[in-house]
């Protein structure tokens, strides 16, 4: 397993993207057998992974290389892909994108047992890596490729220690290890000195030892004192680093879009298109709180050079906000540059909606409660926004008002608390046949068809339903992805596995659970497919206005109810009834619905000081939120850190915290998703379970 | 071979335009190429960036992949088309055009809007070249009779129009000529 450096760190002797995906076209061209499965994506079902496939999908259709894109829900969804590429005989490569970092893959549970000319490539986000992913080399380390974005350079140390861990054996078995050696070094006298560190798994001990290293530190021994061989303090510093690095929790680096985009930049095949992509991978790490605001700035200075670059603007056109920006032509499809709100979808309904929905308005003004309403209405008041005019769907708005908006916002609402309102992000036209679209707004669209589009009962509002429009019912039903026909299947389903035996519910189950990896899989095409076409993707804002609807009702009856449980290091909050717990029961949902109570409670909960592995302790604001899924009778339990500061970020140590806690009540859960911090528990253990956590948290 | 009904009176539009596609349009290649040989005959070789002549399909093709830049006919200008459209409207008979520009406009138009400069106003101008003649066929089929319809200029779009019509009301004009000589 090696990592490639990214192309500013290239050199001739260390390849780079361009030559990875070089190789790929040469094993495409040259494979007597290919065919459609000789390459193959495997997409995690998020939006930045999304992007990515897209873009990479692109340019392996520009040159003509055969590929298939298969979306992958989670690790054990992983595991049963694996089984099946066993079997495909013209495979030879393999991509993974935002997931596989922190397997061990060349392990024989994963990709270990593939034939040899299989390449696998992995493009995550997800930190931290396996270590032996990156740095383990040898015949059978090049076959996994990691690309990497130049944090690897940084990790000088953590190399070091991994590689002496791995490479020398330990103190304890030297005395036999030494005597094997010398048994071996003779048969591997002749073997190739240019130091391919093989791993073998040969050796009576069963200890990984590297042979075609056993001839150099067979003689570094021979010569050797105490001095030169691997201290116990030296070892346990060693430990401990590597330690620390599994340890401080989980974040992420470098979206997969981004990586792709560089990719297409090195080929010089950049567009319009592949650059709106990586911009949504972007901001979909920005709005989900994944990097925090000096990454996002940092990329976003980036992005808004290449969009100058490939669109370039008559000099007369200065708009910088979106409002503002109008196609030029029927064909415009550029991107451009403008500042974005924090409200959410706010361009698609009325303002006081979207400052009402937004959470970090909420949290500042306290929009639970009547007080905090009328306090919105009060600062859109001084803004000089009357109360119909704020009623209004957006576009219906006076054209002065929205101008003014951004002005009045700067001006007024520090009275309120509500700072760092705006954040610089961009716009895509669309020629005449829609209007402009943000960039954060096409991520909460794709994001809600990925969690929702199928599956799912949900009501959307038609516009101009509101104060009795033509039609008083105010709602339709969301038809994305056919789910008709599977809602009412689902409910015969459940009927029925309630009055069947335990016998039939393995079956039943196996049913469901064929029925509900297809719906998802359907969600993933269709989010992928609105990606490319503008009119599905505007339909689907109406779907994500429904959510975020739920899951602010959700968060205010939480807050009202004071609903969440402070624990010695955490808070938790577990749904158990409810109108929309079906919804809530998704991963991808009950996240947001964490996220969103983290930014509503930032300011009035002191935050909890969550020590690291050597008590240095930042403040954050952990939660832990479970959600009942009453079709399959377990909790959903997700776990978020919050941090204090908006735009800031923590690492996400959950993921630890669940594991261990799992182990030590022997709860029956399973881990869904690539997430180690989202877990899945039957409904009996979820008590034991929390207390437990409560343990795990205290001993840190 | 059966064909439905609808179609076997004329050639549809598309097939129209896969006969057009194989007229030779000169482009901008990104990539090199030997000469190849192709069933309709041997292109290339490509060298950017001297330009070089290849048929419209492999034209459209590489410029999706992006590899390639279209050089649109020197028909398919503002200018051109400009004047054409005044002598249009000027004359009661058809101005020449190339035999198959509506296809060929339209391939490029599609494909490779931004290799072609102000493709709005070629746009519009298309579309006022196509309704003036229309226009002009409409008149002409009235003076339709038994033996011969002459209306010279007309493309390959307008013929494939009117086609179904005249051919059926020629017959029948044929009938109604004869019938009363054999009174």
């Amino acid at each position: 397993m090696v990592f490639l450096p990214p192309p500013h760190l290239a050199s001739a002797s260390r390849p780079a993207y361009a030559e990875a995906y070089a190789n790929i076209l040469v094993a495409h061209r040259r494979s007597p057998l290919t065919s459609a499965s000789s390459v193959i994506i495997l997409v995690a079902p998020d939006v930045d992974a999304l992007c990515a496939a897209k873009i990479l999908a692109e340019l392996l259709k520009q040159d003509d290389v055969m590929h298939r894109i298969i979306p992958v829900s989670g690790l054990a969804d992983l595991e049963r892909m694996k089984d099946e590429l066993v079997t495909y005989a013209e495979l030879h490569t393999l991509i993974l994108l935002n997931m596989g970092a922190i397997l061990d893959l060349s392990s024989e549970n994963w990709f270990g047992q593939f034939s040899m000319k299989l390449t696998v490539h992995i493009i995550d986000s997800n930190r931290p890596q396996n270590l032996a992913n990156m740095f383990a080399g040898g015949e059978n380390g090049e076959r996994f490729v990691v690309w990497d974005d130049g944090e690897a350079e940084n990790m000088g140390e953590e190399r070091k220690a991994w590689e002496a861990l791995t490479y020398e054996p330990e103190p304890d078995s030297d005395e036999d290890s030494e005597l094997d050696d010398q048994d071996e070094v003779q048969s591997n006298e002749d073997d190739d000195p240019d130091d391919g560190e093989e791993f073998s798994e040969r050796g009576p001990s069963g200890k990984r030892r590297s042979l075609g290293d056993g001839d150099r530190s067979q003689e570094k021994r021979r010569k050797l004192d105490d001095s030169t061989r691997l201290s116990r303090e030296q070892r346990d510093a060693y430990h401990e680093l590597i330690a620390k690095y599994y340890g401080s929790g989980s974040w992420y680096g470098q979206s997969a879009s981004a990586t792709m985009y560089i990719l297409a930049t090195v080929l010089e095949r950049v567009d319009c298109d592949f650059l709106w992509l990586a911009i949504l991978g972007l901001t979909f790490q920005y709005t989900t709180a994944r990097i925090s605001r000096d990454t996002y700035d940092k990329y976003h200075s980036i992005y808004y050079d290449e969009v100058f670059r490939l669109n370039p603007l008559p000099p007369d056109v200065a708009a910088n906000t979106t409002d503002a920006i109008t196609a030029m032509s029927p064909d415009d499809l550029s991107v451009r540059a403008a500042e974005e709100l924090r409200f959410m979808l706010f361009r698609h309904w009325t303002l006081y909606d979207a400052m009402y929905h937004s959470s970090y308005v909420a949290g500042k003004l306290g929009i639970w409660k009547e007080r905090g309403r009328k306090r919105l209405t009060g600062l859109l008041a001084k803004m000089g926004f009357s109360i119909p005019q704020t009623q209004q769907p957006y576009a219906h708005m006076d054209l002065d008002l929205k101008h003014q908006l951004r002005a009045k916002l700067d001006s007024i609402a520090p009275e309120y608390g509500l700072v760092e309102l705006t954040y610089p992000s961009f716009a895509r036209c669309f020629g005449y046949r829609a209007s402009p679209l943000s960039a954060a707004d096409a991520v909460e669209a794709v994001g809600a068809l990925l969690d929702v589009a199928g599956g799912i009962r949900m009501e959307v509002e038609v516009e101009g339903a509101r104060h009795g429009g033509e039609w008083f019912g105010g709602g339709r039903l969301w038809e994305g992805g056919r789910n008709g026909e599977e809602k009412r299947e689902k409910r015969i389903e459940v009927g029925s596995r309630q009055k069947d035996g335990d016998d039939d519910v393995d079956t039943d189950v196996n049913g469901e659970e064929r029925k509900e990896r297809t719906w998802w899989v359907k969600n993933f095409w269709a989010a992928y497919d609105a990606l490319s076409d503008i009119v599905p993707l505007r339909d689907a804002l109406s779907l994500a206005m429904s959510l975020h609807r739920a899951i602010i009702r959700q968060g205010t009856s939480i807050i009202d109810k004071q609903d969440i449980r402070t624990m010695r290091s955490h808070r938790v909050v577990v749904l158990s009834k409810g109108p929309d717990l079906a919804l809530f029961a998704h991963p991808g949902v009950l996240a947001r619905l964490g996220l969103w109570l983290v930014d509503a409670l930032r300011d009035r909960l002191p935050g909890t000081k969550i020590g690291g592995l050597k008590g240095r302790g930042k403040k954050s604001l952990p939660f832990v939120v479970a959600c009942l899924n009453e079709r399959t009778q377990t909790y959903v339990v997700v776990g978020i850190m919050g941090a204090l500061d908006f735009g800031d970020v923590r690492r996400n140590e959950f993921g630890l915290a669940f594991i261990e806690a799992k182990q030590r009540c022997n709860a029956r859960s399973r881990h869904s998703t690539f997430d180690a911090s989202v877990l899945e528990i039957e409904q009996e253990d979820l008590k034991l379970f929390l207390e437990t956590l409560c343990e795990v948290g205290e001993g840190y | 071979m059966a064909l439905p009904q609808s179609l076997r009176t004329s050639v549809t539009p598309l097939e129209l335009e896969l006969i057009a596609s194989e007229q030779l349009v000169e482009i901008v290649p990104l990539i090199t190429m030997e000469k190849t040989a192709f069933i309709s005959g041997a292109y290339g070789p490509l060298r950017p960036p001297a330009k070089c002549r290849i048929p419209l399909w492999m034209a459209t093709n590489l410029k999706l992949k992006k590899k390639c830049h279209i050089v649109p006919p020197e028909w398919l200008s503002v200018d051109f088309l400009q004047e054409r459209l005044t002598r249009e409207t000027s004359r009661p008979e058809f101005s020449k055009l190339p035999f198959r520009f509506a296809e060929i406009a339209k391939v490029i138009l599609d494909v490779a809007s931004d290799d072609v400069q102000n493709a709005d106003k070629i746009k519009s101008l298309l579309k006022d070249l196509r309704e003036a003649r229309q226009a002009k066929s409409r008149d002409g089929l009235q003076k339709l009779d038994h033996s011969e319809l002459s209306l010279p200029n007309l493309c390959s779009m307008e013929i494939n129009e009117i086609r179904p019509f005249f051919i059926q009301s020629m017959g029948i004009l044929t009938q109604l000529v004869r019938e009363p000589s054999a009174e």
